[in-house]
């Protein structure tokens, strides 16, 4: 850590673990509530779990991707960050937001669109937080007058991010309109821009780790990010194969997303090659394990599993059961939250004003075991009961609930896993509050002082 | 490659992606009113995904295949239960299932009988989407569980042309979907009751001192109950709710003649 003002970060750390924590909690939950019965059944149904589970998943892995950019782009552009207190109000405005969209939610208040359930006022304050954001990354690096491809990615992603969400303001008379839109933020988001997010904290996190020259890490980001776009912008098909839209969209699905699995291949090739070149040279293992895990986990959750269902010969049986779940929580765990987590790790020493790099635990490390050995537990789990979903409910015909009771040795094994997830994300949290020491107080610097490093 | 090529890579793919989508983008909207019958999109149907928002249906059940796997995909439920039963069945779910017995039960949502009417209009136009085929065979909400039932499993296209199997595949294809509500297995009841040995039944039933229909025979009694469903009914936690049927009684509006006999001659089998 080379400038005071990276230090803002921490509480971003702060704010997103807390709501991660809170996240796998009603992951439990609805877990149980598929065990039923269910005693909380008129008061806190399953919906509102699942609505809470969800919503918190995307606003802390987007605190953790707000906390990362403006801890790298300082260290990227070489100037202090343009404003610490702007940084500090954004965060309160943001936590807010959150806290009272999913009190809301226990309240019944919800816009109700999959994902996308943040009343319209909520949806407001999200689009201000995001433009005082890009204000105070923009102004920042337009003061370091240096750009790296590295942040470039890694802002671009955020600015799409924001961009994207604009469609979600929109309200369709039309059903299957509004849903062709919603994926136009979900879609996109997942498995386009928060690629870009993903392969610019990747590539910030191998240089610093493993010492590769940067302009070859940069070259190949280029083409990761553009294997993405190819891929990702068509791919956005195979969410339109069944909701009243022109056949075309099934063959252009089909093949896009077939194309999809390569930008996840690449980073995973880019990470081993990266670690091959110079060997584990950085003195922050936890760190490497948390990196070159989400290029792996990724890999297989969101390229190959998301694969596994998005051929329309494949999805018209698969749509809409367990198989999407599989899917969905290993490539949400392994491209979004272990590169946040790979970020926080790599970023504590120094943030808790360690002068060492290294920092290592037992608590860390088991942490990070658990939270494999679960998640793919969870996975597997997820894909027996979607597989035998697929086959009682949609090709025998047999009825949903009675098809959901014969169901539930799996979902016993979702909780087992489960649970197995939820002790290696404690351990996270009790290393990351109890272990790690005090964080530094990030510091209000002279805008328009020459910058000057702290170290 | 040199850097300046991976960048010239990214962004002419990108540029190229985004143009093509943009194109189709363009393409669907000039579709998708006719994909989508949006002439029928009136008040109702739109008070109706309001409802649908506001109670957050997304987040427990799939309507299109999308939203959550907690409970039964909605897509074509209209044209699995009739109005009549699916208002009846929202004022209070736990009259229809139990958490006991299915696993599984929907929290009374408390709707007033206008949200009710608005949700049931907005349904039954999501049925009529053309969703190119989707689902490939009818997604049931209860039923087929026993040996014997062959709710779903059987192909909707008959096997020859002889009126007992034409009657049989029609009586598992959605529309009409009798299956999805009737059982052919013996003390399985869905939601209707067991059509299991209907025509001995029926014929007793003609002669019963409860029966003030017209029909003097079996065939009769069954091509009765599915015409004016109410002129027999009978008393059962889900088959009926003050004294009226639950049953659909607009099959004499959407089935021909011919399909009529058809099914009664299948039923008649059923001894």
């Amino acid at each position: 850590m080379r400038y005071s003002s990276q230090r803002v970060a921490y509480p971003y750390f702060v704010v997103a673990l807390l709501l991660f924590g809170l996240q796998v909690a009603f992951g439990m939950l609805a877990a149980a509530k598929y065990l039923g019965p269910d005693p909380l059944l008129q008061v806190l149904p399953f919906d509102v779990v699942k609505v809470i589970h969800t919503n918190l998943l995307l606003v802390w892995v987007l605190t953790g991707f707000m906390g990362a950019a403006y801890y790298v782009v300082p260290e990227e552009s070489r100037v202090e960050l343009y404003s610490v207190r702007l940084a500090y109000v954004q965060l309160g405005l943001w936590t807010a937001m959150g806290v009272t969209a999913v009190v809301g939610y226990v309240f019944r208040w919800t816009a109700g669109n999959k994902l996308l359930e943040q009343p319209f006022p909520l949806k407001i304050v999200i689009v201000v937080v995001m433009l005082m954001f890009l204000y105070n990354i923009g102004m920042t690096i337009r003061a370091g007058g240096r750009l790296t491809t590295t942040e470039g990615v890694l802002v671009a992603g955020l600015a799409c991010t924001a961009l994207l969400y604009l469609p979600s303001l929109l309200e369709f008379d039309n059903y299957t309109l509004s849903i062709f839109y919603r994926w136009w933020t979900v879609h996109l988001w997942v498995e386009g821009v928060w690629e870009m997010i993903q392969g610019g904290i990747l590539a910030y996190l191998l240089i610093r780790l493993s010492g590769v020259d940067r302009e070859v890490m940069e070259k190949w980001l280029y083409v990761i990010v553009g294997l993405t776009f190819i891929s990702g912008i068509l791919g956005t098909a195979h969410h339109y194969y069944w909701i009243g839209v022109p056949r075309y969209w099934l063959p252009l699905g089909g093949f896009f997303s077939a194309l999809e699995p390569l930008s996840f291949l690449a980073m995973a090739m880019y990470a081993y090659y990266a670690m091959r070149r110079s060997g584990l040279s950085h003195p922050n293992r936890m760190a490497m394990h948390w990196t070159m895990g989400s290029a792996i986990f990724s890999a297989l959750g969101a390229g190959i599993l998301g694969l596994a269902h998005t051929w329309p010969a494949v999805n018209k049986w698969t749509h809409g059961t367990m198989i999407t779940s599989m899917h969905a929580h290993m490539a949400f765990f392994g491209a979004y939250v272990m590169i946040v987590l790979g970020m926080i790790t790599y970023a504590l020493p120094g943030l808790t004003g360690r002068s060492e790099d290294s920092r290592e635990t037992a608590a860390g490390f088991w942490a990070f075991w658990l939270q494999m050995a679960g998640m793919f537990g969870m996975t597997m789990a997820f894909a027996a009961a979607g597989i035998t979903q697929t086959y009682l409910e949609r090709i025998l015909g047999i009825g949903y609930l009675e098809t959901q009771l014969k169901l539930q040795v799996h979902i016993l094994m979702l909780v087992a896993t489960g649970a197995l997830f939820v002790a290696g994300v404690a351990l996270f949290l009790w290393d990351f509050f109890f272990l790690a020491g005090r964080p530094l107080v990030a510091v209000e610097t002279d805008r328009l002082a020459p910058a000057r490093p702290t170290a | 490659m040199t850097k300046r090529g991976a960048q010239a890579f990214f962004v002419a793919g990108t540029l190229i992606s985004a143009l093509v989508f943009l194109a189709l983008t363009v393409d669907s909207h000039r579709k998708i009113p006719a994909l989508t019958n949006a002439a029928a999109i009136d008040a109702t149907v739109i008070a109706g995904k309001d409802v649908w928002h506001r109670n957050n249906c997304i987040n427990c059940h799939t309507l299109l295949g999308e939203g959550a796997y907690y409970a039964p995909d909605l897509t074509q439920i209209t044209a699995q239960r009739g109005a009549d039963y699916l208002r009846e069945f929202l004022k209070d779910p736990s009259r229809f299932y139990s958490e006991e017995r299915d696993g599984r039960l929907m929290p009374t949502l408390k709707l007033s009988d206008q949200d009710i009417t608005a949700v049931i209009a907005f349904l039954g136009w999501v049925s009529k989407i053309n969703t190119q085929g989707w689902p490939p065979r009818p997604i049931l909400v209860r039923g087929s569980a026993v040996p014997g039932a062959v709710i779903g499993a059987a192909p909707a296209m008959p096997s020859s042309s002889d009126p007992i199997e034409v009657g049989r595949a029609t009586f598992n294809a959605v529309p009409p979907a009798c299956a999805a509500c009737h059982s052919v297995a013996p003390n399985v009841n869905i939601v209707g009751p067991t059509l299991a040995g209907i025509a001995t039944t029926a014929a007793a039933r003609v002669r019963g001192a409860d029966y003030h229909g017209q029909a003097k025979d079996a065939a009769g009694y069954i091509r009765e109950s599915i015409l004016a469903p109410n002129t027999h009914v009978l008393t059962g936690p889900t088959f009926s709710a003050g004294g009226r049927s639950l049953m659909p009684s607009d099959y004499a509006q959407t089935l021909k003649p011919e399909q009529v006999d058809q099914i009664v001659a299948y039923l008649l089998t059923l001894k």
